[in-house]
């Protein structure tokens, strides 16, 4: 009964950091969630300061879905190193100090 | 970690989000031994995603509410402990049980909060941090714990470092039968079903319209109960009369909720403190809030000598600061989540997390 599953759609994405930590941030919070469904791949990794992000999937409909979904994630994760990263808390604080 | 032991400031930062609430809190403890250490909130910032009446929340809803507000509520947090990075030991966050997608959400954030900060990350049961927390506030220091919430319903006591569960909901919890019967009623989720239903409910009572009561040993079932309270509502709306001839309201019939499933609540917790032999009851989680269970509880309590504790909605309902108590306590044994490890799962049961910070 069991057919082996075929990754006919996929899709590449090359997601540029300022630099080699931040990328590095991103893979590694998040590569930690699996992909849901087994009709899905998907494959992280860090270049220098790039993000690789290679999605594999079935159908088109679950590659959508999948990619929707990194993207809500790594959104997020952009968010927290602009507003939250040390440097910038530290500023943040410099600032509430002085002025 | 060997030095953290002898550290005697240690706070950590917690992130919840297994539900519709978000939560960021910060605590500390002082002391050196785990025995006589004290422990202080720094902050407890909290922000609720609420559905309209007649619904609830989604999981796809709520996981965007607290992606939204994530970087805002942690900032709050910050601002309120007036405290730099370098002084916070260890990032907590919840990692089930709970929704899956909400989970997830603040798991990546707290994470990303680790990995910059390059702090340890905690993960934490939701149950336990409940009880921790419950028994930080309260001071009780071996009670039986009544857990309820809209995803969970357990009697607990702690023997031999487990939280060991002596009863629990069989089917759904008693927070989600009173946040469904809400959507019947189509009453307001804001601040929450349960505080509205109890508020109505006082304005009940002409009649105790008959419910299902349904104990199971130590167990309960609440969605017969649900059910028939549905048709009774459905009822009433198509002008029904009561038992007594005589037409009653939505206030009648959230007070006969509140008194038939609290009834049982307080039967199995009974049993529970027969069974260990301990007089204190501690009640945590969002239904904890209600004074109608807190007030038919202390009279069980106080029939046997005992008393009951209970915490306001800034403890009892899910926030950050009772994942950063327990992840805390857990840091300070040793334990901590490598990133590579730190997943959510929808189902952990409270007596799986080995409680070594106790005798």
């Amino acid at each position: 009964m069991a057919t082996e599953l075929t990754y006919p759609c996929s899709l590449t994405l090359d997601v540029p950091f300022p630099d080699a930590r931040l990328a590095n941030v991103a893979l590694q919070a998040l590569r930690v969630d699996k992909e849901l469904s087994a009709l899905v791949q998907k494959d992280l990794s860090a270049v220098d300061s790039t993000l690789k992000v290679q999605y594999k999937a079935t159908t088109n409909r679950m590659l959508r879905v999948a990619v929707n979904s990194f993207f809500d994630s790594l959104a997020l994760v952009l968010e927290v190193m602009e507003q939250l990263d040390v440097d910038v808390i530290e500023a943040r604080g410099v600032q509430a100090k002085t002025g | 970690m060997a030095d953290l032991t002898k550290k005697t400031r240690r706070i950590a930062l917690g992130c919840e989000g297994s539900a519709n609430k978000l939560g960021i809190g910060i605590i500390l403890h002082e002391g050196t031994s785990l025995s006589s250490s004290t422990s202080t909130v720094l902050s407890n910032i909290r922000h609720t995603f609420v559905s309209p009446p007649g619904t609830g929340f989604l999981p796809k809803d709520t996981a965007a509410h607290h992606r939204a507000f994530f970087v805002r509520i942690a900032l709050q947090a910050l601002t309120a402990a007036n405290l730099t990075i370098p002084e916070i030991d260890c990032i907590c966050y919840t990692k089930g049980p709970g929704m899956g997608a909400p989970l997830t959400s603040v798991a990546v954030a707290a994470r990303t909060l680790a990995l910059l900060w390059n702090k340890p990350l905690v993960g934490v049961n939701h149950c336990v941090g409940h009880i921790e927390m419950g028994r930080a506030i309260t001071g009780a220091s071996h009670p039986v714990v009544l857990y309820v919430s809209g995803g969970n319903t357990q009697v607990i006591a702690y023997a031999e470092q487990r939280y060991r569960i002596f009863g629990e909901a069989l089917d759904i919890a008693v927070g989600n039968c009173l946040d469904r019967f809400a959507r019947t009623l189509e009453i307001s989720n804001d601040p929450a079903p349960g505080y509205n239903i109890e508020q109505l409910a006082k304005q009940g009572g002409r009649v105790l319209l008959d419910l299902p009561y349904a104990v199971k040993g130590m167990d309960c079932s609440f969605s017969g109960i649900l059910t028939r309270a549905d048709e009774l509502a459905a009822h009433m709306k198509n002008g029904g009369k009561g038992p007594d001839g005589e037409p009653f309201t939505p206030a009648d019939l959230c007070f006969s909720l509140q008194e038939t499933i609290f009834a049982m609540l307080v039967e199995i917790t009974e049993r529970a403190m027969a069974h260990v032999g301990s007089s204190q009851v501690l009640i945590v989680g969002g239904v904890g809030c209600n004074e109608r269970l807190q007030e038919m509880m202390g009279a069980m309590a106080a029939e046997r000598g005992g008393s009951v504790y209970a915490t306001d909605e800034r403890f009892c309902i899910d926030n950050g600061i009772m994942i950063a108590h327990a992840g805390l306590l857990a840091y300070e044994t040793g334990f901590e989540t490598p990133i590579e490890e730190s997943t959510c799962t929808q189902r952990f049961r409270t007596d799986e997390v080995l409680v070594k910070w106790r005798k």
